[in-house]
Order: structure tokens, then sequence, then C-alpha cells
């Protein structure tokens, strides 16, 4: 066999062991086999010096063609056994993505407090503050400042919830209910203590809870939460009220609904009005979900009772103003047609975690 | 109050009731300030009845005493119909009840066969359709009845009920007289005279029969009585029993009936006592004084119940005692019975307020009581009275002695007020005209005197309207007849005002944020509280430390204020637990109540509660469930102070187990800002949860709210993180195993200042195999960095190895 022959050989032998190496082990030891410092060709190409000078150019550069064609062999095997690897990785780490993934849940709000928070803002925009005050009040503040008459039936201990009062002051007290400390019945009192602390102009918003002495059931809570507005300045109108009032009911239940204000009784304002929305369902044509009115009660409001401004010591012929207050229990059970607002106060998760 | 349209449209013949649908004119009232709550349309009942002619009269062919009857009804063909009356003709108009129709007396006409011929219907008799005694024949109607009408309607039986909505100011609108006069001011229409009795007056002076003394002027302004004899008491005839019933109240007899009724027109509550139950004076006239009780004194209500009297009560009374607690319930033995025949009539007017107390005390609302305690028009009290006296004379064959009684020691002064037109304009923002303030106050009864000068309207109050005191009462009566609806709202400009959050309202809402960002989902209790919850956290009241306390809770579960959040929160968890929900993590921020001897409002505290029980989540496919322990709830707090920036909060295990009794010893700490308590994390303690049915453990953390606020702050000075590579070694060491991690932590620190060591951070706690019991070992990351140059390993090895060896002669620790 001459040279050439074995070389030639060597050469298709080389070429089928890198074709044969099915993973990057075997092509390796391939390599090593056929190009590697102990490899046939190798030795072949150091016993170059042996043979004759004619010979030595020719073969030599026979044999550097054999290495570089198998070098270029083993290169290519390489690169595929790599492609394959990826491929077959990628292939192995399909995912079935509609598995769940992985998170601690995030908490939610109470559905009350995001409401109130959000109508909150609404009033931000039109330039009010966030006003909040005591949840146990006196008398004074509660009703007597408010232009509650002695013998308005909210104060009746059947409807309002007394609390002991333990200073010296109870012991003289004389009245037909059984203490001049009480739950709030309204958020009313933050407008007391809001104008007894600053002067005009005032615009507040005040969220906060109320309570009254309803059994708990479907429809009643003991305990609900009202949102306070009072707005005092030199030139605020009736007009300005309605204004107002459209422009936050329509931005808490859509710009396709519209107000009325029904003429209405509050001892703390005068005029007073309740104001309806229009019937989501039906808009304004009457069906079972608002009774046939087309209409949904939704607050009340009135101009700043001039009483008022006086029991605090603000003037009324210089400055006046108006008051509403809205349940937001209510607002809760317009939109989300709760159909028990126990719900709202029994900390159940499943009714929780869907806000 | 419930009015009648029918009895309505006596007194105000010009309602438009045709103009308008029952839609619109209810509307109409609702927008004007009369809330409208229900219609009940009655009448209903006669459904099938209609007005029929009788076309054809012939005998029944196969019996003597019946007729065979072509009945027209408005339909396409007349209606046969067998009769067996006597008293019709052909061409009478007669009530026809239809097949299907049925009658009050509970009969449904069918279609039947009488003596071989087919009849389709029944010719009705007057008591047959309930509308009269008369069963001698049918009814035969007045020759214009419209054939075809049902019956009900053309017979004025269908009325319709207004369930009204009165507003407590307007004690007019308590009476079919101040429904007229404001539903005439509404629809522009005048109001008929009410009905004017006809008096003949007979027999001896009424002052001679009895005598009134007020002894209490300011209670009792105004007092009227009359004598009427010889009272036949009886029911009521039909139309009287159907007024009172239209307006709500149960028709008792002809006397009672009457007052009601007159109440009812008038809005003056009439009271007629037996005057001769009424104890005499010396010379035999019942004699009648109004007073208030006397301590201790009692009087039987006639509902049959003992009253214990106090001296704010008014009574009206006679020598013997009361006879009746003033404008709210009569006294038992004074009542009309079937056996009176004399009656002294009251009609009085009591101050509001004090009737208003003694009804509310003993739990007396009556239609009288409602209507004394919002003002009754002092100025009508006669001629209720003459009303009232004239219909028993007419209906209960009284005979009304000659003269009224009338002690009157607080006349009415009508008050004046001004209304000055551009103030309407100021409040209304919008002009409404000036003549139709003048027409609306006059349609009231205001009797307005318009100065078109000055542009100012002067009226005099009526007494029957005690709500209109100032001017701005007026312009509200202007406004809400006017039209709210028609005032174009404007949205006022901020001017001078700007809206939003304090700094510490913002940062409330940051922390319920931070919390729901950290896992915890926000609930609301009650604010109440049972002391036997309490006392398991061994919180029992003492003189020094007692409970807020209710004086009319709910229930004895509900008695007092909460001072913490945490009861009702863990009523919380087991109402989870109980409806299967395992892994609860819930927060609170809300206000709790303490207060102590001499306090009047107890001192509000806004707290925070997380509680936190079962795991994060149930076990998942690649996540498992972990349980939720003292750690979860230190993480939250970690979140808290990190994202409030809270520098050198503290946090610390109690002084001793007894600091938290209803915390599992060892699984406690408290935090402590500026050295005070602010809050406390734990597990709870397992005889705690038992009480309150929780079967897995519990971890809190329960905090004061606005000393988190106070401590926050904005921002914090800003650390840049190194440009330069930085090393790091660990450093695991054996300690004793009450060495606390913060405090090797601390000493690492310490030991660091004067090395370019960046942070500390322990990585592993290990007990067990290869360590001692006793011992523990704590492994650290040890971060070296230096912001302004790259740190050589060499050098940074030698400080660090001088830091290890330090370390251990410092603390005893061995490295592991």
């Amino acid at each position: 066999m001459t040279i050439t022959d074995e070389l030639q050989e060597l050469y298709e032998q080389g070429l089928a062991a890198f074709k044969d190496a099915t993973d990057p082990a075997s092509l390796e030891a391939a390599r090593v086999a056929w190009l590697g410092k102990k490899s046939a060709l190798t030795s072949t190409l150091r016993g170059l010096g042996q043979l004759a000078a004619d010979m030595r150019a020719t073969v030599g550069q026979h044999a550097n063609e054999v290495r570089g064609q198998l070098e270029e062999a083993y290169q290519q095997r390489k690169a595929a056994l790599a492609d394959a690897a990826l491929a077959a990785k990628i292939q192995s780490g399909r995912l079935d993505v509609s598995l769940p993934g992985r998170s601690r849940p995030i908490g939610t709000q109470h559905l009350i407090n995001a409401i109130a928070d959000e109508v909150s803002e609404i009033f931000f925009g039109l330039g009010y503050r966030l006003a909040q005050g005591p949840e146990v009040e006196d008398d004074f503040h509660n009703f007597t400042a408010l232009n509650h008459s002695p013998m308005h039936p909210a104060r009746s201990a059947s409807d309002t919830f007394y609390v002991r009062d333990l200073s010296e002051e109870a012991a003289t007290f004389d009245g037909p209910e059984p203490s001049e400390v009480l739950m709030r019945t309204h958020t009313s009192p933050v407008q007391i203590r809001t104008m007894q602390a600053s002067k005009p102009p005032i615009y507040i918003i005040s969220p906060g809870k109320v309570y009254r002495r309803d059994i708990a059931d479907p429809t009643h809570l003991p305990q609900f939460t009202q949102m306070e507005g009072l707005a005092v300045d030199e030139h605020l109108t009736f007009a300005d009220l309605k204004g107002t009032l459209d422009y936050v009911v329509k931005k808490i239940f859509g710009e396709e609904r519209s107000t009325r204000f029904r003429p209405h009784f509050f001892p703390f304002t005068e005029p007073s009005a309740e104001v309806d929305v229009s019937c989501e369902i039906c808009h304004g044509a009457g069906c079972r979900f608002c009774k046939g009115t087309g209409w949904i009660e939704i607050l009340g409001c009135g101009m700043v009772d001039p009483n008022v401004l006086v029991n605090v010591g603000i003037d009324p012929e210089r400055y006046q103003g108006f008051a509403f207050g809205m349940g937001v229990e209510r607002i809760a059970a317009l939109r989300y047609d709760l159909p028990d607002i126990r719900l709202l106060i029994e900390g159940d998760m499943r009714f929780l975690r869907q806000f | 109050m419930r009015v009648s349209l029918n009895w309505l449209h006596e007194l105000l013949p010009g309602l438009p009731l045709q103009k308008y649908s029952l839609a619109e004119f209810t509307s109409r009232l609702d927008l004007t300030g009369t809330g409208v709550e229900g219609v009940i349309s009655s009448g209903q009942a006669l459904g099938g009845v209609m007005v029929g002619q009788v076309l054809v009269r012939d005998k029944h062919p196969n019996a003597d005493s019946l007729w065979l009857c072509q009945v027209d009804v408005g339909g396409a063909e007349p209606l046969q119909i067998v009769c067996g009356a006597q008293n019709f003709k052909a061409g009478d108009k007669v009530p026809v009840a239809t097949v299907g129709a049925t009658l009050p007396g509970g009969v449904t006409i069918k279609k039947s066969k009488l003596r071989g011929e087919v009849s389709c219907g029944m010719n009705c008799s007057a008591r047959e359709l309930g509308v009269g005694e008369d069963h001698d024949g049918i009814l035969i109607l007045p020759e214009d009845a419209p054939v075809g009408a049902p019956f009900a309607q053309y017979y004025g039986l269908a009325d319709t009920i207004l369930d009204l909505e009165i507003t407590p100011n307007r004690p007019d609108c308590l009476s079919m007289r101040g429904i007229a006069r404001e539903f005439g001011a509404i629809f522009e229409t005048e109001p008929a005279p009410l009905p004017q009795p006809e008096l003949h007056e007979s027999g001896a002076p009424v002052a001679q029969a009895a005598t009134v003394t007020i002894d209490e002027p300011e209670l009792c302004p105004r007092y009227t009585a009359r004598v009427i004899r010889n009272v036949k008491i009886g029911p009521s005839p039909a139309w009287l029993a159907a007024r009172v019933e239209a307006a709500g109240a149960r028709s008792i007899d002809n006397v009672v009936d009457i007052t009601n009724l007159v109440m009812f027109e008038t809005g003056q509550p009439l009271h007629a006592f037996d005057l001769d139950t009424i104890t005499r004076d010396n010379e035999g006239r019942a004699a009648v004084i109004i007073r208030r009780a006397h301590d201790g004194e009692h009087v039987t209500t006639l509902d049959g119940q003992d009253r214990a009297l106090i001296t704010s009560n008014l009574l009206i009374t006679d020598p013997a005692g009361p006879i009746t607690l003033a404008g709210v319930m009569g006294a038992e033995h004074t009542e009309i019975t079937e056996a009176t025949t004399n009656i002294f009539l009251e009609a009085a007017v009591f101050d509001p307020e004090t009737t208003s107390r003694t009804s509310r005390r003993l739990g007396l609302l009556s239609e009288a009581s409602m209507r004394y305690e919002r003002g009754v028009d002092r100025c009508y009290t006669p001629a209720a009275l003459d009303r009232a006296a004239a219909l028993m004379a007419e209906i209960a064959g009284g005979e009304v002695a000659p003269g009224i009684i009338d002690v009157y020691p607080g006349p009415y002064v009508a008050p004046r007020l001004t209304l000055r037109h551009e103030r309407l304009t100021t409040l209304v923002g919008e002009e409404i005209p000036f003549d139709f303030c003048v027409e609306s106050l006059g349609r009231l009864g205001l009797q307005p005197e318009p100065d078109p000068a000055t542009r100012t309207i002067a009226v005099a109050i009526p007494a029957f309207r005690p709500d209109l005191e100032r001017e701005v009462d007026l312009i509200e009566e202007v406004l809400r007849l006017w039209g709210m609806e028609r005032i174009t709202a404007t949205l006022p400009g901020a001017q001078a005002h700007a809206g939003g959050l304090t700094r510490n309202q913002e940062l409330e809402r940051r922390i319920g944020e931070i919390l729901r960002a950290s896992g915890c989902n926000e609930t609301m209790t009650v604010p109440f509280g049972d002391p036997a919850d309490y006392a398991a956290f061994s919180r029992e009241a003492s003189t020094e430390a007692p409970f807020v306390e209710l004086h009319n809770p709910m229930s004895s579960e509900q008695s007092i204020l909460r001072e913490s959040l945490l009861p009702n929160l863990l009523h919380s968890v087991a109402h989870n637990l109980a409806h299967g929900v395992s892994n609860v993590q819930l927060y609170e921020i809300g206000s709790v109540f303490r207060t102590a001897p001499g306090r009047k409002l107890p001192r509000e505290q806004k707290r925070g509660c997380v509680v936190l029980t079962g795991a994060w989540h149930d076990a998942r496919w690649n996540d498992p469930a972990v349980p939720l322990d003292f750690f979860d709830a230190k993480g939250i707090y970690e979140n808290l102070i990190a994202a409030l920036h809270i520098e050198r909060a503290q946090f610390k295990p109690p002084a001793t187990d007894d600091a938290y009794p209803w915390l599992q010893p060892g699984r406690a700490a408290e935090i402590r800002l500026g050295g005070n308590v602010v809050g406390v994390i734990g597990e709870l303690h397992p005889s705690l949860l038992e009480r309150f049915e929780i079967a897995t453990p519990t971890t809190i953390f329960d905090f004061e709210l606005d000393k988190f606020i106070k401590a926050a702050h904005d921002q914090l000075v800003l650390t840049a993180p190194s440009r330069y590579p930085s090393i790091m070694f660990d450093l695991a060491l054996i300690v004793d195993a009450s060495t606390t991690a913060e405090s090797l932590t601390q000493r690492i620190t310490s030991l660091g200042k004067k090395t370019p060591l960046a942070s500390v951070e322990l990585f592993d706690v290990y007990t067990g195999k290869g360590i001692d019991p006793g011992s523990k070992s704590l492994a650290f990351h040890l971060l070296y960095a230096d912001p302004e140059r790259t740190l050589s390993t060499e050098e940074v090895e030698a400080q660090h190895s001088r830091l290890v060896q330090t370390l251990l002669t410092q603390t005893g620790a061995r490295l592991r």
C-alpha cells in the first residue's frame, strides 16, 4: 500500500468515525483517535522526514489536506451535534403553559374602603380635602349643632347607640335619652368640628363609619359608611350644589346616568333635597330594579342651614354653602347587586378576595 | 299619610287628575317635596261587574217567577241572563256580574242553566255587591249610567290611595286640609272650603256640664271642649267607615270614627271621654284640670296597662286623678263604651316636646301623638271641634250642648317674615320671577304683601306652618314649587383652595397598600365587643379601667366598644375556618376605644391588626404550602418599616411571658418606637385559640397606626451602589443556643467598621446533627466593598481574618 493509499484510508476511516459519533463524548474520542497527537495521521506526518525528499513535499501536502478535511468534518459534526443537543434540550423543555403560575397572592382592599377612596379622589379633583372625626360623639356635635330639635326622633334610644358618660356631668344630666354621649349616627358632626376649627373657604369630604340600632339582616347593619361633603364659601349656590353632585354621580356611576333633585327635609340644610340617579337597568323608564320609578335614591343634600353656620360662628349673610351625605354601602349594593350586606363585615376570604 | 284621591278631589276640585297619568302626577309630587311611597288602587274586587242595560225582559218558559233577559254589557252580543228579581223592567240600567266575576260574598259567577235556559251572568243587588243593605231587588242605576263601564269605577268604589312620605317639618300635611292646600300650590288650583258644620245646639249649656282649668299654660296653650248628650254608640255608616279605612285606620264605632275622620280631615286630634265617668266639682260639673303628673302617680291606660308617671308627663285629670295622658292615650275608666250616652269631646293643643317625650318614654306612638309632636294648628281647634260635634249629632243622634269651652292661654301671634328676592337669587344661583314667588307664597296660605320697589315680600306665618321660621324657609318653598329641576347646574371653580390628602392621610393609605402588597386582605368588623372575649385576653373591667359601655346594646355580645381589633378579627378567622377556608390573611385598620373615670368621650385610637393562619396558599404543583408563623408576621412588619423608612424601631421579646398572657411564650415580640411599645407580634396562645374555636396556629401583628405614621420618613439618605467589584466571605459560627442572631450581627457589623465591610446577612440557622445540644450554628454572608476603588483579595482576606479572630475571642463562638 502506498503512503497515498494509506492517507486515503485514514481519511475515510476518520470521516466514518466522526460520522458515527452520536454524542460529544464519542466525537471527542474520535477526534483524539483520528486527529490527536497519537493518531495515525499525526504519526504519518511525523514520519515524513524519513521519506525521500522528492516524495516529502507531495505526501506532506496530501497529508495536510487530509488533516484539514478531517478537521473540517470534525467541526461540522461537532456543530451538528451541538445543534441537535440544543434542539433536544429545547424539545424537552417544552411546558404546559396552562399550568398555574407561582406567586404569593397580593392582598385586596375592602370594597367599602375602595369605593370611599375612589369617591374621595373625585372630590380631591374638585379641590376638597379629607376630614375625619371621632366615631363616639356628643349630642352637641351630632344633633344640637346640626339644628336637630330636642325631640328629633333620631335621638331616640331605640335608634341611636348611647355610650356611658363617665364625667361628672353625667350625674346632673337630665334628658329623655340615657346619655349625652353616643355613637355618631352620621358623618355630619365632622362638618361642625371642621367649621369650628377652620374658617371658610371650607371644602371637605369625610368618609367614615356611622352607627344606628338596626338588627343585622340582608339589607341592614348596625354600622355603615357615609361620605359627608361640606363646602362653605362666599358665593356657593344651589346651582353649584346641583352641578357638583351631578358631576360626582356621573363619575361614580357613568357619564350616561342622570340625576334628579327632589325637595326633602333635613334639619341641617335648607333648602334640602334627595338626589336620585337614573336607573342603570331601564334608564329612567321604570323597571323592577328601581321599583318602577326609573330612579334610585342615592344621597341627601342641601344648602347649609343658617342656624348651623351661626352655631359655629360663621356669618350666614356673608358665607353660604352646601352639604351632602351618601351611603357607601348603597353605592356598593347598586354596583355589585350585593345579595346580603352582612358579607361586608364577616371577613369571609371568599368574598374579600374578589375585589 | 294615606291620601284618598276621591276624598282629595272633594276638597280640591281643580286637581287635574285627568291631565296627567298617575306616574306623571306622582312624579310631580316627588319633585315638589311630597314623596310618594306607594300607590294603592282599591275597588278592584268587583272586577267583571259591569254597568249593563236590560234590552229584553221575557217570562222564563219553565218558571213563573223567573225572567229571561237579554242584557247589553257593552260587548258585541247581549248576554242572556236568568233573573229572579221583580223590581226591574226592560231599559233599566243594572249592575251585571259577568262570567268569572267574584262578588264580595265569595261567589264566582259561572255560565249555568236555570230550568233549562242558559244564564251568562247575574244582575246584582246592592247587598250582593257590598255597597248597601238592600236585597229586595236588583240595584237600578240612573239612566245616564254608561253601559259597559266597570261598575266599581262608575259607582265611585274605585279609589286611588297615595301613601305619602310627610317630612317631620310639615305637620300641616298630616291632614286632608293641608294636603289640599299643598297640592293646590303644586298644581296651581284653589281648594274648596271645608264642609261647614250645621250645628243645632240643645239642652243645658256646656258651662253647666263641665269646666276646664289649665295649670300648665306653657304645655297646653289651648284647650277646647264640647259636650254632646244622648249619643247612640253604634257602627258607622258605610261612607264613614270607608273614609277612615282609606286613611289607614280601622273602623271602630261611630264616635271613634268621627274623631278619626276629623283628625284626618283637619289635622286636629280629638279625644272623646264618657262625660259621666269624669268626677264632678261641688256644682256638679265635670271638672277637668290640665296639670303635670305628681311623683308616684299611676294611670291605667285604655290598653289595660298600668303606667307609672313622672312629673314631666302632662295629664288631663279630674279631681280623682288622671283621665288622659295628654295627647298620648286615654285612661281606661273614662273610655267610650257601648253604654256611653254623654260625651265630653276634647280638641286641644299640647306642647310638642312634652307629648313627644311622654309617648316615646312609654312607647305609645299613635296618629294623635305623631301630630302633637310635630305641632297642631291652634287656630283651627274650635272649627275641628264643631265639625266633630255636628257629625255626632247627625250620625250618632247626639244633642250638642250649647256653647264651647275654650281656654286659650297662649293665643297665636303670627310671626312676620320678609323674603328678599335678591337673597333668593343669591342662594339659588338663578333668578325665579318675583311674581311667581308672590303667587306661590299666596297659594301656601301666607298672605304675601309684595313690595316691588324693594323687591321684597312680607308674609304672615299661619299657625299651621311652624316650620317657616326664617327667610331661607321661604326660599325653599319658592324653589321647590318652581322646581329644582329647572335650576341650571353649575360646577363651581376651585378658587383659593386645593384638594387632596395631608401627608399623614397619605401615609395611612400607604400603610394599607403595604399590608396588601404583603398579602393581607382588608376586612371590616363592627366596633362592638363582648366582655367575655376580653376576659379571654385577661382583660377585666375595673373602676380605674372600665370598658366603654353602651347603654342600649343590640346584645350582650356587643355591649361594649372594642379596645382591640383582635377579638372580632378572630371571630372572622373562625368564620372562615368553619366554612372550609383554611388560609386566612386578614387585616383591619380601625378605631378602638378606651375610657377612664371622669372622661366624657372615650379616647379613640386608630390601630392596624393583621391575623394570619394556615398558609399563604394551598400546596400547588410547584409551590408547597408553608405554614404561616411568627416570621411571616414579622416579614410584614419589616416591609412596613422599610417602606415607611422608619429608623430605630426596636423589636424585642417582652420582658416577661406574663406581659402578654394571650400570646404563646417565646413566640412573641414587642415593637418599640422612641422607647414606647407601639405594637406586638406573636403567635396566639393555644388556650386563647380554643376559646375562639380556631384549630390552627394563628399569628397576629397589632400596631398603633399613628405612631408608625409619626415615625415615617419621606426619604432616607441615598447610598449609591458601588461601581467596583465586591468580595464576599461566608462565616459559619457555632454559638450558645441563647445567643440571638441580632446580637451576633451587631457585633460583626461593629467589628467591621474599620474594614470595608458593607453588609452582614444571616443566611442559615442550623441545629441538629454535628452540633452539640445547647448550641446552634449561624451562618452569615459578609460582603466587603469600597465605593471608591477595587479591593485586592489579599487585603480583604487579611482584614476578614482579623475580624473573625477578634469575634471568636470576644464572643466565645467557634468556627464550624
